[in-house]
């Protein structure tokens, strides 16, 4: 029997059925004559504006995960052609679309109804091929938006001028004519006063991170993300972000940690496992060990503070891709590896995971580096976990386990 | 007895390495490592430094593997462990595009598996808006130059600019008559020969390189004086992104009793496709060639043209009874393309198989079995 303890919060609990009630709205809105889109990268926000249900590309293939539901989808892409080392988020599409335009049966609360619009926001070049993917397939209308990633802060203001550019030139046009009506700019200014209103609350969370014990675990928060990304401008938004807020206020005056005793303190890099969060929550706490942060989770919309209401909409959502806010900064590791180091100081961590995603080449690429720079300066050792988000074949357990029974002992080592 | 022009090529190709060094004591120039696939070559030339196509080495990735996981592409791979292994010492920087994933995670590596001065990325923009792209993609190109002005001491004139396009676009007519050669005379050059030919295009100064070609060309003709008629059956290669692919697939593919006609591969005729028009504006002109949507790359994000019709309509130009499918072993822009490739082909009835290009390891007997099998339904086509 484990010696530690989770102490799950209240408030994370109402998450699921706001997601599910996403979900189910987008699902059924073909039939209630709602547009509908689909969109990787963060765009969605311009079709919220006008009124189109939007599903998100990296949401839904964690949603599918999350239900169990992946594995089906992964089975249906490759058994059309698709390889075993594709990106699962772009083979749980292919897989969807697939099913639908063959009729092959899937579980139901996963179904995605065909887009009116799809929007390919490239900032991982594997959220263009989902794109040219399923324009071959299904033949739909695409628009794509790309916006790179920098690799240092001297790119920053051309590949601000190239994205809105793009979304004034491309986006816009192509959305006021699917909808059939001018571009709703009072919209937009709405959601994002909801997104900075949220975030600034989800900012005080985060401070809870600090706290030690932590109120509340990276797994808290993966769970949480939704609120402030692709489910911006929900009026349940700032409820839930002042909930939450307010019930880690009352745990950090009272001392109650998420997991009790905490032992270790770390950092967790790369995607967060969807698929198997459950699994890897009780092989952690039984190690008492503590995810608080990772550069993955932070990516959305670190800085809404900055968000200035009453400046150009579109420019002020690209600054928060970009210089402001810093979503794309976060997705190489010339620009992720100084936020880590700061982090390990202001989280008081004591050990480093990256989990290296299998089908993904945009987040393990770095990580035994990443170990070694961080090591060096703060003496806290890592270890990299190879794995999946969402493909079960990819998660070998056992040697899941004999890693984190490393890294515990590793730390145990260095705290003495 | 002086050797043969192709054979000259073979040698450069399997060995850059020494090819380089020496190159480089002997000239006293700078050379710059260029990752595929679309690298503007033409201004590192006219900054009077040598841009060079990186490769892949022949041997298993060993200290590499300390900075990256198995499951990342031969190409990235090898490259990072050349570095380590200090293979890559003649080298004076090495400049990224962002062609995929891996390339985008690239510069971190190279700034913590080297000490090279130079490192720079280009932000290539995916095809989506013309106009903007291309706006932003000049800026780019011009980005790039003021880098490679800083490294090389020199100064890009437009003179210079348009006087290294006229060395490329000679070098690119050069390889062009090459494969019309080919493509008329089956067989009248080995597949990695023809690999190596392109291979020595990416490796040398092109200017060099073009008087080889000439000679190359030469040597093709006199073949051709003595050819006999190839009764193998004719396929096309296509893939093989970014990377060479391994020679001896070539040789198996070519014992088998099929002979390549033609190829839409990287190390083959993508590399060479489109000369650069020029209009009185290098930039521009470059951007031109950039912004082409033929043939069809799967690296710049254009979904509205579609890469089977292309390869189709080359078997159908060269009488092509089959398609081999070369992929480089984890490249996800080829992986995501690959089931509409297979499907539309089959359903059009055209003959196709894949062989996975892994760096490591390859069980060339498994490809020689398979490939065997896909002769015998060649052959009752």
């Amino acid at each position: 029997m484990s010696k530690h303890k989770t102490n799950r919060l209240k408030t994370t609990k109402l998450i699921g059925p706001m997601v599910d009630k996403h979900w189910a709205d987008l699902r059924t809105a073909k039939k209630r004559g709602e547009m509908v889109a689909w969109c990787s990268g963060p765009m969605f926000i311009f079709p919220y504006a006008m009124g189109m249900k939007c599903h998100f590309m990296a949401g839904y293939a964690a949603y599918a995960g999350g239900r169990g539901a992946a594995d089906d989808l992964l089975k249906i892409a490759e058994s059309e052609g698709d390889m075993l080392d594709t990106c699962s988020y772009h083979k749980a599409h292919m897989g969807m679309a697939m099913a639908i335009k063959k009729g092959i049966p899937v579980r139901e609360d996963v179904i995605l109804p065909m887009p009116d619009l799809l929007i390919t926001g490239r900032l991982c070049t594997e959220m263009s091929h989902y794109a040219e993917g399923l324009y071959r397939r299904m033949d739909i209308n695409v628009v794509g938006i790309d916006t790179p990633p920098p690799v240092n802060e001297s790119l920053i203001p051309n590949l601000e001028k190239y994205c809105e550019d793009q979304v004034r030139g491309s986006l816009i046009p192509r959305v006021e004519e699917i909808c059939g009506k001018s571009f709703d700019y009072d919209r937009l200014i709405e959601i994002m006063a909801i997104l900075k209103e949220t975030c600034i609350l989800r900012n005080e969370c985060w401070e809870y991170f600090k706290k030690i014990p932590s109120p509340w675990t990276l797994w808290d928060y993966g769970v949480s993300i939704a609120p402030v990304f692709y489910m911006m401008g929900s009026p349940d938004a700032v409820p839930y972000y002042t909930q939450l807020r307010d019930e880690l206020a009352e745990r950090a005056e009272k001392g109650i940690g998420a997991i009790e005793p905490e032992k270790y303190r770390v950092y967790w890099d790369g995607w967060l496992p969807w698929g198997f969060l459950g699994q890897f929550s009780r092989k952690m706490t039984d190690l008492g060990i503590v995810p608080l942060v990772g550069r993955y989770p932070w990516e959305f919309f670190p800085h809404p503070e900055t968000i200035d209401l009453n400046g150009d909409p579109i420019k002020e959502f690209v600054k928060q891709v970009y210089s402001n806010g810093g979503l794309a900064k976060q997705n190489l590791p010339n620009m992720s590896l100084p936020s880590i180091q700061k982090w390990v100081e202001e989280y008081s961590l004591d050990g480093l995971i990256m989990f290296s995603s299998k089908s993904c080449r945009m987040w393990n690429l770095g990580h035994p580096d990443f170990i070694k720079a961080i090591e060096k300066k703060h003496n806290i050792p890592g270890v990299v976990i190879e794995g999946d988000m969402v493909d079960s074949r990819m998660n070998s357990f056992g040697q899941i386990d004999t890693r984190l029974e490393a890294l515990a002992e590793m730390m145990a080592a260095r705290k003495k | 007895m002086d050797k043969k022009p192709i054979e000259q090529c073979m040698e450069i190709s399997t060995n850059p390495y020494d090819y380089l060094k020496k190159w480089k004591i002997d000239n006293n120039k700078k050379i710059i490592s260029c990752f595929a696939m679309n690298m503007p070559e033409e201004i590192v030339f006219a900054s009077g430094m040598i841009p060079v196509i990186s490769w892949r080495s022949d041997e298993p990735v060993t200290m590499g593997h300390s900075h990256l996981a198995t499951f990342n592409c031969g190409l990235t791979r090898s490259f990072i462990d050349d570095l380590l292994k200090e293979k890559l010492d003649f080298i004076d920087g090495i400049a990224v595009n962002r062609m995929c994933l891996q390339a985008q995670g690239l510069p971190f590596l190279l700034e913590q598996a080297s000490k090279m001065p130079y490192i720079e990325y280009l932000s290539l923009p995916a095809l989506y808006d013309d106009k903007v792209s291309y706006n932003y993609l000049i800026e780019e190109f011009k980005r790039f130059t003021t880098g490679l002005e800083k490294v090389s001491g020199n100064t890009v004139t437009d003179d210079t600019l348009n006087n290294a396009i006229d060395i490329y676009n000679k070098n690119r007519g050069l390889l062009s008559e090459i494969y019309e050669l080919r493509r008329k005379n089956p067989g009248i050059i080995a597949g990695k020969e023809m690999l190596a030919v392109v291979h020595s295009s990416m490796v040398m100064a092109k200017d060099i390189n073009n008087t080889l070609l000439e000679k190359v060309v030469e040597e093709l003709n006199n073949r051709k004086q003595t050819l006999s008629k190839d009764d193998r059956i004719k396929v096309i290669t296509y893939g093989g992104l970014c990377q060479t692919v391994n020679s001896e697939l070539l040789d198996i593919i070519e014992d088998l009793g099929m002979v390549i006609v033609d190829d839409d591969i990287f190390v083959g005729s993508k590399y060479f496709a489109n000369p650069v028009e020029k209009n009185g504006n290098p930039y521009e002109a470059l951007g031109n060639r950039y912004m082409k949507k033929t043939p069809p790359c799967p690296t710049k994000g254009d979904y509205r043209t579609d890469w089977t019709d292309y390869i189709i309509e080359m078997a159908e130009k060269n009488n092509a009874k089959g398609i081999i499918s070369l992929m480089i072993k984890y490249c996800p822009p080829h992986m995501c393309y690959y089931p509409d490739i297979k499907n539309k082909l089959a359903a059009k009835g055209i003959p196709e198989i894949l062989v996975e290009v892994e760096h490591e390891i390859i069980s060339f007997e498994q490809v020689k079995t398979r490939l065997q099998t896909f002769v015998e339904i060649l052959q009752g086509v």
